[in-house]
């Protein structure tokens, strides 16, 4: 059925597509209705409940209090332990993942034997879901019963067993060398199709020209997989920044406030205590830190890859 | 204009079928099993076969985030009908208006009398009314390994000052050590076994007396000076210290009989347990409570009712408590159990006379489910000493 009515109906859409100005617009509109509805809309809605003083189990003690949660915000000692957290959080776990995800997609990009299987293999860590990973990774630190201790022990690296998650000092490396391994694979796969776009006439003009292998690197390599690692890491950056499930089960954000990041603090107090008010107050801060950031790594980056 | 018309003959057709299942009543109850050998499908089909029009979808949610899924569902408006619930979240509950008031029904129920005496005394909401009906029962005791403390020439300890010396004793760090202690989520009764034993109290002032601080150090320094527990106890949850006694690396830990039928499977004869011992004047136990309540946003309230005094029953309440390891609350149950060995049935039984529930306030759920894991893992870390960890604890009671 749909068949026999499309003629008219493509004929007349045609006429409209025709004048491109709508074109982009049309094509837009499901995209932006659905964002303003299960993005936007809540957004500000949680702006609006951030004004409040909202404790989810006493609704009728609600009040407006403007801008009070955001003035409790910033004398809250926690705050400033989480936002060095989330600094700490992104600026390690990030380049980590970038560059172990680099050397094993140089790897994989060469010629040998069972090297689908290689690649295939690879994404295992990304394809599993976090919670597992976090489990899985809280049995390897454990100090009593884990398996990375016995090795360091038994390999005579360290005298007694290191209580990974329970140092305040270690817990937070602790969890960002679990999420570089989780996440690297993504990186190692799109750095790897970047490579692949990499025309190999331009190493052989290199090579007859006698640059090393180093040079070939950093004047082919890197400028033809910049484009890959400029959208990649800001995926990334915006994902690390808001993951907080691998931590919240490695330490619940313990021991003490150690591994509290921004996200899991808000998410602590909000979903945990139940005091949206100041829960939300934490993501709206937040959210306006890292939109800011994104926007300055997207003024500045994209700008050095067009270039 | 044909779309239109198709979107309203489809949502005709949704309402219609919606409408007839609604002929037979739905009730939606939320648990929590630990035990992967989980009994409930069973319990429901024997429920569904004795009440033809009642149907039951019961949902096992994982404990981690039972409580923050049941606050958000029922102020979403998504709640069950009836779960299971404890005592800490009873003075939240009943200040959200979430909670029906069950007292009649209990009144006129068959299975009232079979209920083990001053339970329902002990489950009474902080109004005065009866919201919950006991489901289960256990208290923390302390497990020892028979084996170990022999070995060293040691009685089970019955004080505090008896157990620091077992503990320095039984202690040969790295390879083991005396206690194995809960310092992340839940192990607040722990704790409780050793400060609020010796006057601490959660109200105002409670944490701050002379009295309490010192029973404090004297937990902390276990960690610290004595060196009788493992590093690894600031994030140590209940599978840690579980895992750390079955293998050798703790000699004593505490918890309640649920875990009994698990050390036993690994450990034999060697694990056995004795009340938690006495510090300074006094001895406390956390008395852990699990009951069933039905919410006040139900539209099948009554179903609700048929379903939870159902599990409350005789032989269907040891069939539910053979899936959590826990105890009973009927006497009929009680008079030939066989679930447990028998010394973990009766250190239980000894210690219910000292065995309390916490009080039931706001600030008290807010103490379990966050404050006391942050500020416990700060003052074992040393990041804050013990008084100061008490003075935080204290500002949750500033009323």
């Amino acid at each position: 059925m749909s068949l026999s009515i499309s003629s008219p109906v493509q004929r007349r859409a045609t006429s409209i597509w025709r004048s491109e100005r709508l074109l982009p617009y049309l094509l837009l509109t499901p995209a932006v209705v659905v964002t303003v509805v299960i993005v936007f809309m809540p957004m500000l809605q949680a702006v609006y409940t951030s004004f409040y003083d909202l404790i989810l189990f006493r609704p009728s003690a609600s009040r407006f209090v403007g801008f009070g949660n955001y003035v409790k915000l910033f004398n809250d000692p926690v705050f400033w332990t989480a936002l060095w957290n989330t600094i700490i959080w992104i600026g390690l776990t990030v380049p980590l993942q970038m560059g172990l995800g680099l050397v094993a997609a140089l790897f994989l990009n060469r010629e040998f034997p069972w090297r689908g299987l290689a690649r295939a293999l690879i994404i295992i860590p990304w394809a599993l879901p976090s919670v597992v990973i976090a489990l899985m990774w809280r049995w390897i630190y454990d100090p009593n019963t884990g398996v990375l201790n016995d090795i360091l022990i038994y390999l005579s690296i360290v005298q007694s067993a290191v209580p990974w998650l329970a140092d305040p000092n270690v817990a937070i490396y602790a969890i960002i060398a679990t999420l570089t391994w989780q996440g690297f694979p993504f990186f190692a796969v799109m750095i790897l199709a970047g490579l692949q776009g990499i025309p190999r006439s331009q190493y052989e003009a290199a090579s007859i020209d006698g640059a090393s292998t180093w040079r070939q690197f950093v004047h082919i390599t890197l400028p033809g997989i910049a484009p890959v690692l400029a959208t990649a890491g800001l995926l990334r950056v915006i994902w690390v920044a808001n993951s907080m499930d691998v931590i919240f089960v490695m330490t619940g954000g313990g021991p003490g406030y150690a591994t509290h990041t921004l996200p899991l603090y808000a998410f602590v107090k909000a979903r945990q205590n139940l005091d949206f008010g100041y829960g939300t107050s934490i993501a709206v801060t937040f959210t306006i830190f890292l939109g800011a950031f994104v926007a300055l790594y997207i003024a500045r980056t994209m700008r050095e890859v067009e270039r | 204009m044909k779309f239109l018309r198709t979107l309203a003959l489809g949502a005709a057709l949704a309402a219609s079928a919606a409408f007839g299942q609604a002929k037979a009543e739905t009730v939606r109850f939320w648990y929590h099993f630990d035990n992967p050998a989980n009994p409930m499908s069973d319990l429901v089909k024997k429920f569904e076969a004795a009440n033809p029009g009642i149907k039951v979808e019961a949902e096992n949610v994982p404990w981690n985030s039972y409580y923050d899924n049941l606050y958000t569902a029922l102020v979403g408006g998504n709640a069950p009908d009836a779960a299971m619930v404890k005592l800490f979240a009873q003075p939240r509950l009943a200040e959200m208006g979430a909670l029906e008031p069950i007292g009649k029904q209990i009144d006129s129920w068959k299975g009232k009398a079979d209920l083990l005496d001053n339970l329902l005394e002990l489950n009474k909401g902080p109004d005065g009314k009866q919201y919950y009906l006991p489901i289960q029962y256990v208290v923390l005791y302390l497990y020892y390994r028979t084996d170990l403390l022999q070995a060293a020439g040691l009685q089970p300890p019955k004080t505090c000052e008896e157990f620091r010396n077992a503990a320095i004793k039984l202690t040969n760090a790295p390879q083991t050590y005396g206690f194995g202690l809960r310092g992340g989520k839940g192990g607040w009764d722990q704790w409780g076994v050793f400060v609020l034993s010796q006057g601490a109290e959660l109200k105002q002032g409670g944490l701050t007396k002379p009295e309490a601080i010192a029973a404090n150090q004297w937990m902390i320094d276990l960690f610290q000076k004595d060196k009788v527990i493992p590093p690894s106890a600031p994030n140590d949850g209940f599978q840690e210290i579980v895992a750390a006694f079955k293998s050798g690396k703790t000699a004593m830990t505490i918890h309640h009989i649920g875990s009994s039928k698990d050390l036993v499977a690994a450990l034999g004869d060697k694990v056995s347990a004795v009340p938690v011992p006495k510090c300074g004047n006094g001895q406390w136990t956390s008395y852990g409570d699990e009951s069933l309540a039905i919410f006040s946003s139900s539209s099948v309230k009554e179903a609700a009712w048929k379903w939870i005094s159902f599990l409350a029953e005789g032989q269907n309440n040891v069939a539910f408590n053979s899936a959590t390891g826990q105890l009973t609350v009927t006497k009929s149950g009680s008079a030939d159990w066989k679930l447990h060995e028998r010394r973990f049935v009766e250190a239980t039984v000894q210690s219910l006379p000292f065995a309390r529930v916490l009080p039931q306030t706001s600030a008290v759920s807010e103490f379990v489910n966050t404050a006391w894991q942050t500020n416990m893992q700060q003052a074992l870390t040393g990041q804050i000493t013990p008084k100061k960890m008490m003075e935080q604890l204290q500002t949750l009671f500033a009323e």
